[in-house]
């Protein structure tokens, strides 16, 4: 099936990648394309520097949905909170509550505990996207997840089913379980992978597209290859060093989507530098690209 | 405590284990016996130091033709983790016990700290041993690069509180029974009720039974720690902040130099890395095609980030210039000039 009908069709994007290629702007730009045909996009940010609202040109989110242009939504998480807020909500005894919340068996638990955080991020866009949301967007069509950079996009993937693993009762297990199932579901969730072509980022995006396939049997939506140097037009070519220096670095954005061909022959977008400062109008720029791209790969 | 200690810190994809390759190879041309640390080095990094041919070894003799011997380290969250059960697990049972607990597998790689932990650990072993001149110490590829400074206090504060204690030891019996809970009354068998409901008490045990495996390395771990930061807010050591170039940087850069400063470490220079080159008579009509104008853009962009963090600085901290390279340096040579490179404009 064509991408852009398949993204079209998605509940959750996760959009991820090594620190540093564009994971943002990229993000914003899925969310711009989508909702431009139609979706009504809600973007969650996890860094705990946030930087969408600035792509888009909004206050920043402080933790609530703000809406940015027709539908298009964007939230900051902070996972902690939603893993406070589930207590909350399965303890309705306030000096429960807080009891709980105080003690250090929960401090050191949602801390700890491998995986609890990000499934909680899952687990809200998931409530998000059956319609349970606040009165501002009660029921986004998809949510679109700025994974963060620190280490592997796949370990975000993982978490789901390792709390499933390790909690096998009661709500969290039940919603660990629910969250896996819904991973699992190729015509709900999906990845994005961004990378510049570079040789580091590719050898992550790489062993990423190698782990999705190894441990969840499936392969990305799309790859994002971000910031490349445009072509050198030999008969324009002068030799002073800026072209000479263009022209060694677009070799090796050439040389690195190369290997990355090798090993990814589904659908890629190639996305130039662009001389626009970052703000809509770039993120608006980047989207009509992907999608020229993506309707031709 | 001898080494003077250079800690490279910065965003995610700025090139810092690139640049604390090219610092430690230029001290070791330098004369100096120097050690690098690194976390995630690129498969041409890794051969140009050859850190990846004895995984099992701790520090590696980097073959260089220089008169100070340049040693390399990678630092691997799962291999220390591995190593620091061998050393501390009390006995054989124990140890068997914490490689089987099912937490193992997935705390050794995720538990918040672990990284953090083993480079201080390191480098309390490195400074004690006197062995190098120079020590070079890479940073975890994160945004939060500070979170990494402030690990070892954080781990200290939280061992000190006795939450750990609290928190996991005396609630279990001898029979594996959860117990603490009974002493706060009604409302504790609530609050127990209510973990078990969400969790279920077995997961409780198998955390608590992990971390109390550890008890002994926890024990050593808050002098060692206390001395790591005392080491790292001492003359001997200096940061060296790296920057991706761009104005859109900038806010990113003065923020970390802030925190640095206010966290009480000596923020030495901070380097723009990566800095198209100014382009003359740039043209201003700009097309995706049309790269010359493109590039005249970058160099524009990348000198007003330069001028305006210069701006912002004033004589705080020298500010050094990375111009971007046709390509990543890829053997010892090309990084020791990086390295000279870095240094001569430090002096000027």
């Amino acid at each position: 099936m064509d991408v852009l009908r398949r993204l079209e069709g998605l509940e959750l994007i996760v959009v991820t990648g090594k620190g540093g290629v564009g994971k943002s702007v990229v993000t914003a730009s899925l969310g711009r394309l989508l909702a431009a045909r139609g979706r009504k996009v809600l973007l969650f940010e996890v860094d705990p520097r946030e930087n969408l609202h600035q792509l888009l040109d909004t206050q920043p989110s402080g933790g609530e949905i703000i809406n940015a242009s027709p539908r298009l939504y964007l939230q900051h998480i902070e996972p902690r909170e939603l893993i406070d807020d589930l207590v909350r909500e399965k303890l309705k005894v306030n000096l429960l509550v807080n009891r709980v919340l105080a003690s250090p068996v929960h401090r050191h638990f949602t801390e700890g505990a491998p995986g609890l955080k990000e499934s909680a991020v899952f687990g809200r866009a998931l409530r998000m996207v059956e319609g349970h949301g606040p009165s501002i967007l009660r029921r986004p069509d998809v949510v679109i997840l700025d994974a963060p950079a620190t280490g592997h996009g796949v370990s975000w993937l993982a978490a789901p089913q390792l709390v499933a693993d390790v909690v096998r009762s009661g709500p969290i297990g039940h919603m660990a379980e629910v969250i896996s199932a819904f991973l699992g579901d190729r015509s709900r969730f999906g990845v994005v992978v961004v990378t510049t072509a570079e040789e580091m980022p590719v050898e992550e995006s790489l062993e990423l597209i190698a782990a999705l396939d190894g441990r969840f049997g499936r392969e990305p939506e799309a790859v994002i290859a971000n910031a490349l140097y445009p072509a050198i037009d030999a008969a324009e070519a002068e030799d002073d060093p800026a072209t000479a220096l263009w022209r060694d670095r677009r070799a090796i954005n050439v040389t690195q989507l190369e290997r990355l061909a090798t090993a990814w022959t589904g659908p890629l977008a190639e996305v130039p530098l662009m001389a626009i400062d970052p703000g809509p109008a770039l993120v608006g720029a980047i989207a009509r690209r992907i999608e020229a791209q993506l309707r031709s790969s | 405590m001898s080494a003077p200690l250079t800690i490279v810190v910065g965003s995610g994809g700025v090139g810092k284990t690139t640049l604390a390759a090219a610092i430690a190879a230029d001290e070791a041309r330098r004369g100096n016996d120097t050690l690098v640390m690194t976390f995630d080095p690129s498969l041409r990094l890794k051969d140009a130091l050859g850190v990846d041919v004895d995984p099992e070894s701790n520090e590696i003799r980097v073959p260089m033709d220089a008169p100070g011997e340049l040693w390399a380290s990678l630092l691997d969250a799962r291999r220390t983790f591995d190593t620091l059960v061998d050393r501390y697990a009390p006995d054989d049972t124990a140890r068997q016990r914490i490689l089987t607990n099912r937490f193992y597998d997935h705390l050794s790689g995720s538990l918040a700290g672990v990284l953090e932990y083993m480079a201080s650990e390191r480098l309390f072993e490195v400074a004690s041993f006197g062995k190098y001149q120079r020590v070079i110490l890479d940073t975890p590829p994160t945004r939060q690069a500070l979170d990494f400074l402030g690990a070892p206090e954080r781990i200290v504060s939280f061992l000190e509180s006795g939450a750990l204690r609290i928190a996991l030891k005396p609630w279990f019996d001898a029979n594996g029974n959860f117990k603490a809970m009974a002493r706060l009354g009604v409302l504790g068998r609530n609050v127990e009720a209510f973990f078990d409901r969400m969790v279920g008490m077995e997961l409780l045990r198998d955390m608590a039974e992990f971390f109390q495996a550890f008890t002994p390395l926890y024990d050593g771990f808050v002098e060692r720690a206390l001395e790591v930061q005392k080491m790292l807010r001492s003359d001997a050591t200096s940061f060296t902040l790296v920057s991706g170039p761009g104005e859109q940087r900038v806010a990113d850069t003065l923020f970390f130099a802030r925190k640095l400063s206010e966290a009480g470490y000596r923020l030495g220079p901070i380097v723009v890395n990566r800095v198209h080159p100014k382009v003359d008579a740039a043209p201003e009509v700009v097309n995706l095609a049309d790269g010359r104008g493109l590039l005249a853009w970058l160099g524009r962009r990348d000198h007003q980030g330069v001028a305006q963090l210069r701006d912002l600085l004033g004589d705080s901290h020298p500010l050094v210039v990375v111009p971007l390279r046709p390509d990543e340096p890829t053997n010892l040579e090309s990084l020791a000039e990086l390295g000279a490179l870095l240094r001569e404009q430090l002096k000027g």
